[in-house]
């Protein structure tokens, strides 16, 4: 037997499971969003828009919102980690910030859900405190619980793929640049960040795909109008039984990440290069 | 390993026992409680009554979805052909009866047990529009009600124009979860178009299904989006009852059996109280059905006579789970202690329930309603 024909067998069963587990559903629902009523055509997508048009601006517009937050926050603690002269700060933010990672959407949802309510735990520790009446307690379960579960889970895993980078940074830059009297906040923004920016890209990007296509949260925090593409998705086809507009939905969010996806590609094509 | 030989020792030893004893399979849609109420409950129940024999339940998931998977086992072994079914029992929801009995999956065994002559109630004839009579029997009945905080509502809206009017004078004190956070939601724009749609409401809860009835509902939505505006959209049915119980909303609409489940929980105050609003709000039962090809059918019908006895249906549907009786109440009343009696009918009365408790409309009249929603009153 040939060389290239035992490689070929070898790689076989990797490839029927890609095939019949990835490929084969996803045409499906591809080919699907394009039929309604038995015939071919744009309906679906007619009434997808029609329908939903407020839901899927939203959709983009929370999680780019959520993945520039991300985006901060995380070059601030990766920063620290790098850059803190405090060993034991640096030691404690190293252990805490992880934890979030570990912790599953659905989790998040539902403990956000007790602690941004009117009545929740966060209100009643701002009024306990004295900082707010209970008459200017207001709930923040709408958009803005969605972010903050968003940034919440998402961080860390972009700051963990940021410190890692800045860690494998040659230390030698920033000591000349100290060595010159910079200040740490100048350090961060003009000689690392610049040089770890492809992981933070990367880690963003990730995270948007990934918040793209959360359920829970959505569901759990606001399954209002204006909602998460997800959560209409999931109301099509539990509600109606429309797997038609439910794929077209989908197809819409695919269009979405995979104009990110296109961004990832160039970088990891560029970096290869 | 040695653990492992025993279990093989033991798989051997059970297979080759003569299958004198069966094994009955109820398969049922809901929530873990379902599953939980026949391996706890009812199972136990059955396996003294006729021993020899075991139980085993499984669930197919909260929702339509859950009867969804139920109704697509049943197609798939009617296509393949097979002689005897892997089901025994179902527990399915309303909208799905009609369906099942239309495609031929079920046995009419209404008539061979004891219990079948309880049943008294329209929705175990007629399901959505769609006869079923001797197809079914139903396991209990849940409804929709508004959940009110007395302290706050002195006097609770007796039908939907009050609660409008009361809406309006307070603003954000109703709550409800829209129409994609559960059935509760839904339930209540459903008797929204029973009060201002402008269509007969017995003609959407029967049938037949025309087209220009649709057209009737651009005022009702239009209030309903006016009205939505000025109340709180909850996170879902026990997001309802979660803001009730926590008094940031005043009054809004609950299952039932939830709202009673939480207060025996300690999770609602027990001040809160219920009224069923004029011309009412849809609830739903859920039914027993037998398949036709089941392999198992004289237990499946003993298992279910028992399950819709007077004596379960009193201790185990009303007083373990708060919900309304599958039988004629009347026959369950004298297997009740007074207080598990009370607790159920207190709020709302046996003659409330006839006169304001409606079903849901038939499904093409229920999809148009949602897709209405969405178009007219969320966008």
């Amino acid at each position: 037997m040939s060389k290239r024909l035992l490689g070929l067998i070898l790689v076989l069963p990797a490839l029927a499971v890609i095939v019949l587990l990835f490929l084969v559903p996803l045409a499906a629902s591809v080919v699907g969003a394009f039929v309604a009523d038995g015939r071919y055509g744009l309906a679906n997508f007619e009434k997808a828009f029609a329908l939903y048009t407020q839901d899927i601006i939203f959709t983009v517009v929370i999680v780019s919102f959520s993945a520039f937050i991300i985006g901060a926050l995380s070059t601030a603690i990766a920063g620290y980690l790098t850059l803190g002269e405090n060993p034991r700060a640096v030691a404690i933010l190293r252990w805490l910030y992880r934890w979030p990672m570990f912790i599953p959407f659905i989790v998040v949802g539902q403990v956000l859900r007790t602690f941004l309510a009117k009545n929740g735990l966060m209100n009643n520790m701002l009024i306990g405190a004295g900082l707010i009446t209970p008459m200017q307690a207001s709930g923040m379960l709408d958009w803005r619980g969605i972010v903050i579960a968003f940034v919440w889970k998402q961080t860390p895993f972009v700051t963990l793929l940021l410190a890692g980078a800045m860690a494998s940074l040659d230390r030698g830059t920033i000591e000349a640049a100290r060595n010159l009297g910079a200040s740490r906040l100048r350090i961060l923004l003009e000689i690392v960040l610049p040089q770890v920016a492809t992981t933070l890209v990367v880690g963003l990007i990730l995270s948007f795909v990934t918040m793209m296509s959360v359920l829970s949260v959505p569901l759990m925090i606001n399954a209002q109008s204006p909602t998460m593409i997800t959560a209409d998705i999931a109301f099509r086809i539990n509600a109606y039984g429309d797997y038609g507009v439910a794929n077209a939905l989908g197809l819409i969010s695919l269009g979405v990440t995979a104009c990110v996806a296109w961004i990832y590609l160039r970088q990891t094509m560029k970096e290869r290069a | 390993m040695k653990t492992f030989l025993q279990a093989t020792a033991l798989a051997l030893v059970l297979g080759t026992v003569p299958a004198t004893a069966a094994e009955l399979t109820v398969v049922t849609a809901g929530d873990q409680n379902m599953v939980d109420y026949i391996n706890e409950y009812l199972g136990p129940l059955f396996e003294k009554e006729y021993p020899g024999n075991t139980v085993r339940a499984v669930g197919t998931g909260p929702g339509d979805a859950g009867s969804q998977k139920i109704t697509e086992r049943f197609e798939a072994q009617a296509k393949a052909g097979s002689e005897k079914w892997d089901t025994d029992v179902a527990v399915v929801h309303e909208k799905f009866a009609g369906p099942m009995v239309q495609a031929g999956y079920l046995e009419a065994y209404r008539p061979n047990i004891e219990t079948g002559k309880l049943v008294t109630r329209a929705n175990a004839d007629m399901a959505l529009g769609t006869n079923v009579s001797g197809y079914v029997m139903p396991m209990f009945n849940s409804q929709t009600a508004l959940a009110y905080n007395p302290a706050l509502v002195a006097n609770p809206p007796k039908s939907y124009e009050e609660l409008v009017a009361w809406a309006k004078e307070h603003p954000k004190q109703f709550g409800y979860n829209g129409i994609k956070g559960g059935a509760s939601g839904v339930s209540f724009v459903m008797g929204w178009i029973y009060a201002f749609g402008g269509s007969d409401a017995n003609k959407l809860m029967n049938g037949p299904f025309e087209e220009a009835e649709t057209k009737k509902w651009d005022g009702a939505f239009a209030s309903l989006k006016d009205f939505t505006q000025n109340a709180t959209l909850t996170p879902g049915n026990a997001g309802t009852l979660d803001l009730l119980s926590r008094g940031e909303i005043a009054i809004g609409p609950v299952w039932v059996d939830m709202f009673y489940s939480w207060q025996a929980d300690g999770r609602m105050p027990p001040e809160i109280k219920l009224v069923l609003p004029a011309p009412g709000m849809p609830g739903q039962p859920m039914h027993y059905v037998i398949p036709a090809k089941a392999a198992n059918k004289d237990l499946a019908e003993k298992f279910v006579a028992l399950a819709t006895s007077p004596k379960v249906q009193g201790e185990g549907i009303v007083k373990r789970f708060n919900w309304y009786p599958g039988i004629d109440a009347k026959y369950v009343q004298p297997e009740l202690d007074e207080a598990s009696w009370n607790k159920l009918f207190t709020d709302i009365s046996p003659e409330d329930l006839a006169t304001n408790g409606k079903t849901f409309p038939i499904a093409p009249y229920n999809n148009a309603i949602l897709e209405a929603y969405e178009r007219q009153a969320a966008n």
